[in-house]
């Protein structure tokens, strides 16, 4: 019998393959990159396995993987064949009739991920009720599928069939049929991917999950096979969008379900921290060379969303992790437009030339030129002094626009870090403020290599009283891997009205969903520790965009439903400011999330120091009010307990935290390096 | 403008003979053509004079009309220190977030599917002057009337009259608006008891009272017919319900429950925008505050005159037909000259048709609005949209024209169906001037279909105003978008699983139509159809639409894109008529009150666009693909292609 004792998480991103693997004998925690290979990423996780890997000792392994949002992006799924009912075929194609931005008469608008051409119609009508106004054609369905077989290049199928939400007999019975009719060829059913309103939503995010499933199973049935040829027998799991984890033939059944699988590791380990330190609300921010990822961690719980777009206009609407993109990073160019403005991004300089600093060709100010100018980043310390920065290079880089707006080379600098600072809190403004949430309950979570740099700044201009650099920014979200739970979110359309509440369907329709979940979970062979949550999504009735209520009873009880109600109008007012007492509430969705409780990490503590640690070196620096001289701190030299008062630098090998002046840095006993404004 | 002695009504709307805008003081009244006119200005005077004496380009540098309240203001004292770049983005951005925070509560709290899926409505932020200082991206076309409804709704309410808590609501086309539907919510915003600026959004009401359920009166032959008009008057005072506006606005609609919670929703998306301002005034200072929204506007203006002063100088004239008006089968033209002079543009509707008896006519706000937007479109989309991107356009609209109507003529039309005709002519001028930015006609209509009657289910009334798209015109590189909502908005339309939920109607089919987009070396997207069934009770319907007759024009060599159409087929029988033919109406486009029975269809079709360059330029490739996937048939390839064409 081997010594199965560490679990290992490997987030494969677009420059390097960060590797985490925990050994939960010794709570020990081991981490490395290698390089990534875009061409085959399985090429990057074999190497790094090689290298650094017991691959004996691990019990299982959990894999952030882009193979299903590459191919969306890049457009290279399987060609698939799209079902509907009589009449709606142009669905996809038509959209919603809006545009992506006003003004922008270059746009183009986006197509389906499958061909008009393969577009099949069956002479079948559910109508608003559920019942059925033409009944199925199952002759017509064979006539479909063996046009369908004539086309070689069809892999897929999607269905979706209008009302299938409210009765699904029609698809159905399209599935059992097709799946006679065309064996080999996957099938994608709207009301098995989402059994929600609004058919092009439902149409487009099927036909996504049709498109990545052929592509999707062969990608990763190489991928375990050569897992097994390197020697790694352990069973591996893919991280989905949710934050949850899948079984790879589970994947492969429901791909649209990892399109937003390594982003969502940050994620998680940011609720990790916030559970070991006791905080309720985190604001999350990952910058790295091109753009920032924002999100929250609320009451210690991911927030979720339904509008992710493969790009505008074409929606996924399966639950996943919010998660907001901007084009913000360390790469970002800073110019000067039309009307004599400094501006910052979106454009990037990329890895390739990259930041003037970097001696690579680079000629236009970067933000890390920016930072390095101000003193901030040590040129003899990137990524622990294994690459040497070029300071006259980004001297001169920001110099040009000093020029231009005739200040001095200090100020332009503070003045291209302030704007990309103000980009961010444009980012985090979106998930806070935004959505009614009050930045002073939050702590700020900064990972990635360079969000340390901006950290204190970003507190300031927020009005975020606190924040947290995490250990291991540099490889968080393979370190988020190693603490994730299998978890299935499921929702179902069923519109209900308070006046009429039918508390028995409403009961069938939370029990099937129940039952439907922890079988997905009991098929990947997990049946121990299952947690349940259900919810309700309502609105006022007229109104188009829903609220959820956690609900805390499993069973709804006539004449208990009144403090559901109640509870109704509260949170409308506390999220909208006003509410309508008396009018009548529509409930619309109904969700459930299960989710296996597994082991969870545990840390080792830091040894514990006394007071402020000595400084290795003193360096100018500049800030708003000018250059001042500050104290420069190594990381991994802090002990627990330890304070740094601002202003001041801790450096780590991947990152710099600057502390300005009038904020407190205190060492966590797990080595969270934790800030908060003095006094 | 001429006031009631006791304030309570106006006598006569006053205009400048030249340019239309309102004239509140004395104005010049000058000789013109043997008869007194009464105009606005010097420079009204001397450009009325130069468009008689020249045929040609001229130029006269911008005046820009100003009312009392913008003269009176007193401008800021010496400006405290040089634009400060990091607090011209901080503001801007921030500000713009505040309006877009504002919107989305309003499409998440409203109730009308034309605001919560239409996104009919905007939110922006107005200095005390009445300059729009940022405003977020929802619908587009009120962007260009939003400062002169501020600003002559603060002619009849002082702003220093305001207070705390106060929120006014006003929709008089004719004081600045836009149409009666569209309705302004502003609530001052006070800092310290200190005025600061305002929290402004529009919104598009569907149902408020007139001949028709939904507003859309083809028919409409005086504004009385087209709903209640609601000159600017406090819906909230201190803080607290205006109870006796509240009762009258809701006694003068058919869907009260609806529009109630319609009308909550806009106030709750102005109290949000004040709150979120007082919030950054307290935070910056108010100082900083006010020279910053100066700077930004002195920016926006910088970016927009940068962008003019590229196009070559000259008069860029274009113009368009309107089938008819619903009242009488004639045309009328909308004609637009563009005088680029350096870096300013005066934009003239002089030679537009007289005004109309049916609904098709504009307002000011919509002849100015449709000109910004036309020139937007052609512009850096990046400018900050706020009135200094304005300064450097003038737009002149004669009054009594289909481009700028006089009391009482009716209108609800001109905001949703002219309004993209003239933005597509301010494109279509540019046309001679910057070939590469410019797209032939897009379909230019919304569709404007509009329906009530009682509901089956709830016991109350219903009524819609539903939206479709057509295709966007070709453009230099690309052919026109398929199904893309007119250039006055950015609707989206009601998804047919929410339609059935909601109205008694069966959707039937919902495709696009083969062939509608325009050849041309880039053609012109397609527009699509539903046929719709009345189920289970009489519905009531309405329409304001256009191009069932006169097709989108092409550019460059191009062909015009497909017409739209509207057909019902009655119960029973098989053949699909036009409303003209079945119920006996001047116009199929624009009709007033026709019934539906159970069991009655009708087929709604959207126009296509037209082509871009002539299509024998067109990629064979692009055609073979056009052929396969059914958006151009065969027999269409073969007239306008000469398909297959052999290499």
């Amino acid at each position: 019998m081997i010594d199965k004792r560490s679990v290992l998480g490997i987030d494969v991103g677009g420059t390097f393959t960060d590797f985490v693997a925990y050994d939960f004998r010794t709570n020990a925690i081991k981490t490395w990159k290698e390089p990534s290979t875009p061409e085959d990423p399985v090429e990057g996780i074999v190497a790094g396995l090689k290298r650094n890997g017991d691959c004996d000792a691990i019990a299982n392994v959990r894999i952030g993987t882009t193979v299903a949002t590459n191919a969306l992006l890049e457009r290279k799924g399987a060609t698939i064949a799209y079902v509907t009912t009589k009449g709606f075929r142009d669905v996809p194609f038509i959209q919603r009739g809006n545009r992506r931005a006003h003004y922008d008469m270059s746009w183009v608008k986006p197509k389906p991920l499958v061909r008009r051409r393969h577009c099949f119609e069956l002479a079948e009508r559910i109508d608003a009720y559920g019942a059925v106004v033409i009944p199925l054609d199952e002759v017509q369905v064979r006539a479909v599928a063996a046009a369908i077989r004539a086309v070689a290049e069809i892999e897929a199928v999607a269905v979706c069939l209008l009302f299938s939400y409210l009765n699904p007999t029609h698809e159905l019975r399209v599935r059992d049929i097709l799946a006679g009719e065309l064996p080999g060829k996957a099938l994608s059913i709207s009301y098995d991917v989402l059994p929600k309103w609004k058919e092009y939503e439902r149409a487009s995010t099927t036909i996504a999950d049709a498109y990545l499933k052929p592509v999707v199973g062969r990608r990763l049935k190489a991928m375990r096979g050569r897992l097994d040829e390197t020697g790694l027998t352990a069973p591996a799991v893919i991280i989905r969008s949710n934050g949850g984890e899948m079984t790879l033939e589970a994947a492969s059944e429901a791909p649209v379900q990892m399109v937003l699988s390594g982003p969502t590791g940050g994620v998680i380990a940011s609720r990790f921290v916030a559970d070991e330190l006791g905080i309720d609300n985190l604001v999350t921010i990952d910058m790295g060379g091109t753009s920032t990822d924002v999100s929250t961690v609320i009451g210690r719980k991911e927030s979720f969303t339904t509008a992710f777009e493969i790009e505008w206009g074409v929606p996924i609407q399966v639950p996943m992790i919010d998660i907001r993109s901007i084009g913000a990073g360390g790469g970002s160019i800073a110019w000067i437009d039309k009307g004599g403005m400094l501006r910052v991004g979106p454009q990037s300089a990329g890895a390739r030339p990259g930041p003037a600093c970097y001696g690579r060709g680079g000629t236009e100010p970067t933000v890390t030129d920016a930072n390095l100018v101000l003193g901030r980043i040590n040129p003899d310390n990137f990524l622990g002094g294994r690459m040497q920065l070029d300071v006259e290079a980004a001297r001169r880089a920001v110099a040009k626009l000093a020029a231009v707006i005739e200040t001095s080379l200090e100020d332009t600098a503070l003045a291209m870090v302030r704007i990309v600072d103000n980009n961010m809190i444009g980012a985090l403004r979106s998930v806070l403020i935004e959505r009614g949430l009050d930045p002073r309950d939050f702590t700020l979570c900064a990972f990635g290599g360079a969000t340390p740099l901006h950290a204190s700044a970003l507190m300031r201009e927020m009005g975020i009283p606190r924040a947290v650099v995490p250990i291991h920014p540099a490889q968080f979200s393979a370190y988020g891997f190693i603490m994730t739970n299998p978890r299935v979110d499921r929702q179902r359309t069923t519109q209900l009205i308070s006046t009429r509440f039918d508390v028995e369907r409403a009961n069938t329709v939370m029990d099937e969903l129940v039952g439907q979940c922890v079988a997905e979970l009991a098929a990947q062979g997990y049946t121990h520790d299952i947690e349940v949550h259900r919810a309700l999504e309502m609105r006022y009735l007229g109104q188009n965009y829903e609220l959820e209520l956690p609900l805390a009873i499993e069973r709804f009880e006539p004449g208990a439903t009144e403090k559901l109600w109640a509870l109704f109008h509260d949170t409308h007012k506390a999220r909208f400011g006003f509410s309508t007492p008396g009018e009548i509430i529509e409930i619309v969705n109904y969700s459930v999330t299960a989710m296996a409780r597994t082991a969870r990490p545990a840390l080792t503590e830091f040894g514990r120091g006394e007071g402020e640690p000595k400084p290795k070196a003193q360096r100018p620096v500049s800030f708003l009010g000018g250059p001042r001289s500050v104290p420069v701190f190594t990381r991994a030299d802090l002990l627990a307990g330890q304070i740094v008062r601002g202003p001041a630098l801790v450096e780590e090998e991947a990152s710099v935290t600057v502390l300005d002046a009038g904020y407190r840095l205190t060492v966590h006993p797990c080595g969270h390096l934790l800030i908060d404004v003095e006094g | 403008m001429r006031f009631s002695e006791n304030g309570f009504y106006i006598e006569k709307y006053l205009k400048c003979a030249n340019c239309g805008m309102l004239v509140y003081g004395k104005g010049l009244a000058k000789e013109r053509g043997g008869r007194a006119a009464l105009y606005c200005s010097d420079w009204c005077v001397e450009w009325a004079r130069l468009r008689a004496a020249n045929s040609g380009h001229f130029s006269l540098p911008i005046v820009q009309p100003k009312l009392p309240i913008e003269a009176r203001h007193r401008p800021a004292g010496p400006r405290m220190s040089p634009p400060d770049m990091v607090m011209m983005n901080i503001l801007d951005s921030t500000l713009v977030s505040i309006c877009r925070e504002m919107g989305i509560l309003l499409m998440k709290t409203s109730y009308s599917t034309i605001f919560n899926e239409g996104l009919d409505f905007t939110c922006a932020l107005a200095d005390t002057k009445g300059d729009m200082i940022a405003c977020a991206e929802f619908c587009p076309t009120m962007i260009g009337g939003m400062p002169l409804l501020i600003k002559t709704c603060a002619q009849e309410i002082p702003f220093d009259s305001l207070e705390e808590g106060d929120v006014i609501l006003h929709n008089d086309p004719y004081r600045g608006g836009l149409h009666c539907p569209e309705h302004t919510f502003f609530k001052p915003i006070f800092v310290e008891g200190e005025l600061i600026g305002l929290a402004v959004c529009i919104g598009h009401i569907a149902e408020i009272g007139g001949m028709v359920p939904g507003a859309f009166c083809g028919e409409a032959t005086e504004i009385f017919h087209e709903g209640l008009r609601v000159p600017p008057v406090k819906i909230k005072k201190a803080g607290r319900d205006v109870e006796e506006v509240w009762k009258l606005l809701l006694a003068n609609c058919r869907t009260p429950r609806q529009n109630y919670g319609d009308l909550r929703a806009m106030i709750g998306c102005v109290d949000l925008g004040a709150s979120r301002v007082a919030d950054i005034v307290h935070k910056y200072g108010k100082a900083v505050f006010r020279q910053t929204c100066e700077d930004l506007m002195d920016y926006a203006e910088r970016r927009m005159r940068a962008e003019l002063a590229a196009f070559p100088d000259g008069k860029y004239s274009f113009s368009d037909i309107v089938e008819n008006d619903g009242i009488e089968r004639k045309p009328y033209t909308v004609a637009i000259d563009l005088y680029v002079q350096g870096d300013e543009i005066v934009a003239d509707y002089d030679r537009s048709s007289p005004q109309a008896k049916g609904p098709i006519n504009a307002t000011l706000g919509v002849a100015t609005g449709a000109v910004y937007n036309g020139l937007l479109h052609i512009t850096d989309p990046s400018i900050p949209k706020n009135s200094g991107a304005f300064r450097p356009i003038r737009v002149v609209s004669p009054p009594g024209r289909v481009t700028n109507v006089d009391f009482p003529g009716p209108l609800v039309a001109g905001n949703t169906e002219t309004h993209p005709r003239l933005a597509n002519i301010t494109i279509g001028a540019m046309g001679a001037c910057v070939p590469e930015r410019v797209m032939a006609s897009e379909s230019c209509t919304g569709t404007n279909f509009v329906f009530g009657g009682n509901h089956p289910d709830y016991d109350e009334y219903f009524a819609c105003y539903d939206i479709m798209s057509g295709g966007w015109g070709g453009r230099y590189g690309h052919d026109g978008n398929d199904c893309v909502i007119a250039i006055n908005g950015n609707c989206r339309f009601n998804p047919t699983e929410v339609f059935e939920t909601r109205f008694p109607f069966r959707v039937e089919d919902c495709e696009l139509v083969q062939d509608s987009g325009g050849a041309g070396q880039w053609r012109g997207g397609l527009g699509y159809r539903r046929t719709l069934l009345a189920t289970s009770v009489a519905i009531t319907g309405s329409q304001c639409s256009d191009r069932h007759e006169v097709r989108p024009w092409s550019i460059f060599g191009g062909e015009p894109g497909g017409n739209g159409a509207t057909l019902i087929q009655k119960a029973g029988a098989n053949e699909w008529k036009t409303v003209r033919e079945l119920y006996g109406k001047v116009s199929s486009s624009k009709y007033a009150n026709i019934t539906l029975d159970p069991g009655d269809r009708v087929r709604l079709v959207t126009p296509g666009g037209g082509g871009y360059g002539d299509p024998s330029a067109r990629a064979p490739a692009a055609v073979a693909e056009d052929v396969q996937e059914g958006y151009v048939s065969a027999q269409a390839a073969a007239k306008s292609y000469a398909y297959p064409r052999r290499e």
